[in-house]
């Protein structure tokens, strides 16, 4: 759902293409936590101030702390209004922020930052934000940041991509036409099964979310062609299974190495008086007989 | 008389000078020598998997995990690994960049006592038997006289136990053993500056880290008045992300493409010359250049690969329905022999059950 989006912290990634822009999504989910009474915080980078507050009300706005990199990232002016050391810079210093109370950190955009930083530390610094610990004086447990991060993801290729797929515990991804607009989201909890929702939604021109129709899919279910299975049993040369007159035959049939009582009896009255067998043996020319026990000259 | 038979003597037992006494075999706890090649083998946790790997890991060696793709099963087994070393009272070192390796060690899987465990597991067998008389052998009858081969644990084994994935290890046990942890968020971030080198600045610390750790606890024998040798199992969780600082997940042709070539080097060569075993995972599936990941593969001792089901067309496929997902043995080390023991069956599937990750 949608909705509980903002319920988990950590990285929510939204993914847009050309086709299906993804600004009006990050608008309308930090509208929502805003109304929440958290504290947002946003990195600009991509249009300006002005642009990004249009079409909030007043009181919302008033919540939103914008941190303005559009109007002069690489610090031209000097003037002390942009940031000195640049996109990193404004990262960190959201990281080292400490007021209490969940926070919600929207990032617009990753691209942008991706092209401005080396991936590994932009992996690194998101990772940071958005597994803040707590000061270590109180021993309260970790304050849930969930960091919003719109992506362009034509803008780059599988890597950085992948990299920050597997960073995120949300992702979003937008596709669909002028009205309909539908997000695939996979979720991936730690230690659990990642499940993919569809969502069909649709933004309101106040930056509230209008949701509709929704299908989760566990697995994709796969048309499978109407194919007759061929049955391996069919046609053999023998027989797979035994009629209940075949079943008795087997069991009373006597194995010839078992010992049953038949054969006690045979072998025990075979003993005297019948000659079974006897060996005719001729000595030949060359055998030496000697009848004596070599035993004899042992001397115990 | 017999005495003189022959000249040669039994050597007695040296009154005193090795630490180990009368044999001349090390003897620790947790480890046995192998059948095929004597050397000293641990057990990674999972019976399963130390049959599959002709034994256990050979101490001195690198496991490597390539990882699934949405890792949940390989941090499985890296728990196995480390939980079999607190339970045989070996030394940890857990490395990680992405989770506190203390709360790793909070979430290892608790093992199966043996009063329990044997209920456990007769019931398992029963769920999934079909009910079947028990039909004598009549024809086969010798085999009725084999003792019957135990699938569950067996509890006079000192190498190699069963865990039980659903619960949590017991507090106590982690803080008898002696672990130590290296999380590289809190190792960076006393230095902002990253100075460009040839390996990068996560693995060089890693490195360092773990040669002290190595040297001041006497893995290489340099304290030989230390009373009892033991072994130093190290996990790294994740070798590779970008976390790491390591850009081979990210680009194709990345600057620092022999980065992670040359830690598994000089890891190799810390581990060869110390008591100690290394499991690595690996998240090879964002590994963009494949020659890197190839070398990767022939620079480590012993390779698995786990290929999830999740999200791929497997999952339906009606042969794969009963397990999770597939392990594939890459390589098998050649340790002072010419032929490596590799498995007779190549197709190995995996699942996790409730409390236990059985292979097949």
């Amino acid at each position: 759902m949608l909705d509980s989006l903002l319920a988990l912290g950590g990285l929510v990634l939204l993914r847009d293409s050309v086709e299906c822009e993804g600004r009006s999504l990050l608008k309308a989910l930090i509208k929502k936590s805003a109304l929440c009474g958290e504290q947002v915080h946003i990195l600009g980078c991509e249009v300006s101030e002005e642009e990004f507050r249009e079409g909030y009300d007043s009181d919302i706005n008033s919540r939103l702390v914008y941190h303005n990199l559009f109007r002069d990232p690489l610090n031209w002016s000097k003037n002390g209004k942009a940031f000195p050391e640049g996109p990193l810079g404004a990262l960190r210093a959201l990281c080292r922020r400490t007021d209490p109370g969940p926070v919600t950190v929207a990032l617009d955009s990753l691209s942008w930052l991706l092209l401005h930083l080396p991936c590994t530390i932009l992996c690194q610094t998101l990772h940071a934000l958005s597994h803040r610990s707590s000061c270590p004086d109180s021993s309260s447990s970790m304050e849930r940041v969930r960091v919003l991060g719109l992506l362009h993801e034509e803008l780059h290729g599988p890597g950085p991509v992948g990299a920050l797929s597997s960073l995120a515990q949300v992702e979003v991804t937008l596709s669909g036409m002028l009205s309909q607009t539908s997000a695939n989201i996979l979720y991936r909890r730690p230690r659990q099964r990642p499940t993919h929702q569809t969502q069909c939604f649709s933004i309101l021109p106040d930056f509230s979310l209008n949701l509709q129709g929704m299908s989760t899919l566990e697995s994709q279910p796969h048309p499978d062609p109407p194919t007759t299975q061929a049955d391996p049993t069919a046609h053999l040369t023998f027989n797979l299974r035994l009629s209940e007159k075949e079943k008795e035959a087997k069991d009373s049939l006597t194995l010839p190495f078992q010992f049953s009582s038949e054969k006690q009896q045979a072998l025990l009255c075979s003993g005297p008086g019948q000659a079974t067998s006897c060996i005719f043996y001729e000595p030949d020319a060359y055998d030496d007989l000697d009848h004596e026990d070599p035993d004899d000259d042992l001397d115990i | 008389a017999k005495n003189n038979v022959t000249s040669f003597q039994r050597k007695g037992s040296r009154a005193s000078g090795t630490d180990s006494g009368g044999s001349r075999l090390v003897s620790i706890a947790g480890t046995r020598p192998s059948v095929r090649n004597g050397q000293l083998l641990v057990s990674t946790g999972l019976p399963a998997l130390d049959q599959l790997l002709g034994g256990g890991i050979a101490v001195g060696t690198v496991l490597l995990i390539e990882e699934d793709k949405y890792n949940i099963y390989s941090p499985l087994l890296f728990k196995y690994f480390l939980a079999e070393g607190i339970i045989s009272r070996h030394s940890l070192l857990v490395a990680s960049a992405k989770e506190d390796p203390a709360n790793i060690l909070q979430e290892l899987p608790a093992p199966f006592l043996d009063d329990n465990c044997k209920k456990e597991f007769d019931e398992d067998a029963c769920n999934h038997k079909t009910p079947e008389p028990n039909i004598e052998m009549k024809i086969a009858w010798r085999y009725q006289l084999l003792p019957k081969m135990e699938a569950g644990p067996v509890s006079s084994s000192r190498f190699g136990h069963y865990y039980d994935v659903s619960k949590r290890i017991p507090q106590e046990l982690i803080e008898a053993s002696r672990w130590h942890g290296f999380f590289l968020p809190e190792k960076l971030s006393s230095s902002l500056e990253v100075e460009p080198c040839s390996l990068a600045h996560g693995y060089l610390k890693l490195l360092k880290f773990i040669q002290s750790i190595i040297y001041e606890e006497g893995f290489d024998g340099s304290n030989p008045q230390k009373k009892q040798k033991n072994i130093l199992r190290i996990g790294i969780q994740n070798l590779g992300s970008p976390l790491w600082g390591d850009d081979i997940c990210c680009t194709e042709n990345c600057s620092n493409s022999h980065s992670l070539t040359k830690f598994l080097y000089v890891l190799r060569g810390l581990l060869r010359t110390s008591l100690s075993v290394c499991v690595i995972t690996v998240p090879s599936h964002l590994i963009q250049n494949k020659a890197v990941i190839a070398r990767v593969t022939n620079l480590s001792d012993t390779v698995v690969g786990l290929e999830s089901f999740i999200g791929s067309e497997k999952e339906t496929n009606p042969l794969y329905k009963d397990y999770h997902g597939l392990i594939h043995i890459r390589q098998i080390p050649r340790l002072n022999n010419l032929t490596c023991d590799v498995s007779d069956v190549k197709d190995l599937g995996f699942k996790l059950k409730r409390k236990q990750f059985t292979i097949e």
